[in-house]
């Protein structure tokens, strides 16, 4: 019965037709199938290939960002049936993921955010001119296991390091894996404060959580 | 545009509509794909400089039309300032067409220039999104305000103060503010041009930082600029438009910074195209900007040196210079650095593109600003001397020329050749440039010139 909806509820939301694709994970639920292979089986290859057709500029930005809202709007749904039948989704972990405090900027942060939730990451975004308190509270609230923190300015840039200070003030560094990104962030500045992982792309920065939580 | 419009701008941003950040960044998005098609706007790859009048016209229509169906998006209330085309159309009635930068003997006029003009752009320089190191940028300054093909000098970041990390509303962002003013200031004096225009103090991020490197001795005077910033896409916050409270005040020069993201929010080329006329139309209605930068950005390279990045900057540059009177420039941005001749090429590609297509030219944002004190004076330089060997050439021989210039470079965009610092290939001591750096500048004007570019001698 899944193979039924495969070809168009995968086309659905890569085309970004969100409610032809909430159509159609109604119609599968109605017919019995299970909204985990809905999840595991179309959505998460779904939107993998759309991003791997965004890393590569054969898509842009609002292809991308609309795939991710037909997926999300599938998604609710999925949960919401997975719940009636007493279960729970099972997420590869959860990222608390925000634009350190100071920079506005978020577009970089928005698409990692995009991807990492398409690859079945629980993502929990805070947005932009976040404090490194909050980056620590919400991952203790949403038992986080990775932080991660995008920076576009130069002068902004050291907010990354305040949070790992930060935490290691508080005595809870082990306690996540803290990544970094963003237009003037490196792997040689990563290592510099402490991060556990720098990603350059939002491609890269799915394979480095999966590497960090040894998932796939 | 009178100041008590600010107060309408005000008002707006609080009694507009509400809408949710991501359903505004959805609708501009839908938007410029509708208009793309409603428009027949399409991209063509061998045509980096399109010369097609009607195309260039179409493209300002379907920005105007951008701009006044999805408005400005005010992120600290979350309301849409929306325009009547009315007020649009009488505020650009109003552009002056031209602006007086700097003072003295050192002032220019720099002009809304027209397709194919035969007066010579303006030529800006300066590491403005380059980060510096504290003891290079002064250096760096100078050897961009001492080139004689330079007019304005933009003021730069350095990240440090007194070796301590600069973090934005704190009292270091003043500190630094006011250093950097201080140092654009001392380089413009050291290079004998003491009234040459300062475009901007970059290291502040807030209006208070902004404030604090005006000074009409040792800082920056009204015949300079301080950026207002657009971020993408067409959006604004209170703090950008406390900036414009005080500049007008002060009387400097309002620059509308904008940089609207190749592959973002507006999609591909022709969606990109679409939404920085509208942006332009944003710093016209909301910033009382006197010019516009134009900083389109390639969303995984960081520059506009490909051949959507180029296309764009010809089809915008076009579109505005055949419909208004706003003056801007094109802000050149490269994958490559100092030392390496494919930043000269791209710094070409960029200047022909710009000159013939009504633009002034700012360059160039070398590792798409991304490496410290990856800036020289030379690389502007070569942008200046191509774009004046270039002026009056007609659109299609620039579109020949320029595909003859992208197999330079645009293969390295993958693994691009980020060069070297600034005193790796200039005497710091002297501020001129080494033979590692000379070398590859004779080199790459030999190229150009066996292409057909004609330098002036």
């Amino acid at each position: 019965m899944l193979e039924k909806y495969r070809e168009p509820l995968s086309s659905a939301i890569a085309e970004g037709e969100a409610e032809q694709a909430v159509e159609l994970t109604r119609q599968a639920l109605s017919e019995g199938v299970d909204p985990l292979d809905i999840i595991q089986g179309i959505l998460v290859p779904t939107l993998t290939r759309v991003g791997e057709r965004f890393q590569a500029f054969e898509i842009f930005l609002p292809e991308l960002m609309m795939a991710g809202d037909a997926a999300a709007a599938a998604t609710t749904i999925l949960e919401e049936a997975i719940a009636a039948k007493g279960a729970q989704r099972q997420h590869l972990g959860t990222i608390v993921l925000g634009t350190v405090a100071g920079d506005i900027h978020d577009i970089g942060k928005n698409i990692v955010s995009t991807l990492l939730r398409s690859h079945g990451f629980n993502v929990v975004d805070l947005g932009r001119d976040v404090p490194a308190i909050r980056f620590i509270e919400e991952a203790e609230k949403h038992h986080a296991a990775i932080i991660a923190m995008s920076a576009l300015m130069t002068t902004t840039r050291p907010a990354q390091r305040d949070t790992i200070n930060l935490l290691k003030e508080l005595g809870k560094r082990d306690a996540f894996k803290v990544i970094v990104g963003g237009g003037c962030v490196n792997a040689e500045w990563a290592q510099a404060i402490g991060a556990d992982g720098y990603a350059e792309n939002a491609a890269e920065a799915v394979v480095l959580c999966k590497r960090l939580l040894q998932v796939n | 545009m009178p100041a008590h419009w600010l107060s309408e701008i005000m008002r707006r941003s609080h009694d507009g509509p509400f809408m949710r950040e991501h359903d505004f960044d959805m609708t501009v998005a839908k938007t410029a794909r509708q208009l793309t098609k409603k428009y027949g706007i399409r991209f063509d790859p061998q045509t980096p400089v399109p010369w097609d009048d009607d195309l260039a016209d179409r493209v300002y229509q379907a920005g105007l039309e951008l701009f006044l169906e999805v408005g400005v998006y005010n992120m600290d209330t979350s309301r849409v300032i929306r325009f009547s085309r009315d007020e649009v159309e009488e505020i650009l009635r109003h552009e002056p067409g031209q602006v007086v930068l700097g003072e003295g003997k050192d002032a220019v006029v720099m002009k809304a220039r027209k397709v194919e003009d035969k007066e010579r752009p303006i030529v800006h320089s300066g590491p403005t999104g380059t980060p510096c190191s504290e003891t290079m940028h002064p250096r760096i300054l100078i050897s961009c305000a001492q080139e004689p093909l330079i007019d304005c000098l933009g003021a730069g970041s350095v990240a440090m103060y007194h070796g301590q990390e600069i973090k934005p509303g704190t009292p270091l962002e003043i500190m630094g503010s006011r250093r950097d003013a201080i140092a654009a200031r001392m380089a413009v004096t050291a290079a004998g041009r003491p009234g040459m225009h300062i475009n901007d103090v970059a290291v502040s991020l807030t209006c208070a930082g902004k404030m604090a490197a005006c000074n009409p001795q040792f800082g920056l005077r009204p015949s300079d600029g301080l950026l207002v910033s657009q971020m993408t896409e067409l959006k604004t916050n209170f703090d950008q438009l406390s900036r414009v409270a005080f500049l007008l005040d002060y009387g400097i020069r309002i620059v509308d910074l904008m940089t609207p993201l190749i592959g973002g929010v507006g999609g591909g080329a022709e969606g990109t195209a679409i939404v920085s006329i509208a942006t332009h139309l944003l710093g016209a209605t909301c910033y009382c900007a006197d010019y516009r930068m134009m900083s389109h950005t390639h969303l995984k390279w960081l520059n506009n040196t490909d051949r959507m990045g180029l296309w764009i900057m010809a089809e915008v540059g076009q579109a505005l210079a055949r419909n208004t009177r706003i003056v801007t420039l094109n802000d050149i941005y490269t994958v490559s650095g100092p030392g390496t001749e494919e930043l000269l090429y791209e710094a070409a590609a960029g200047a022909v593109t710009g000159t013939v297509s009504g633009m002034n030219i700012q360059g160039c944002g070398c590792t798409g600003g991304s490496l410290t004190d990856h800036y020289t004076g030379l690389e502007a330089r070569f942008a200046a001397e191509v774009s004046r060997a270039v002026v009056g050439m007609s659109r299609q021989q620039a579109n020949e020329l320029v595909l003859k210039i992208l197999p330079l470079y645009e293969h390295t965009f993958d693994a691009p050749r980020r060069g070297l610092p600034f005193q790796e290939v200039y005497d710091p001591l002297t501020v001129q440039p080494k033979p590692a750096w000379t070398e590859p500048y004779a080199r790459a004007k030999e190229k150009l010139a066996s292409l057909g570019i004609h330098f002036v001698t």
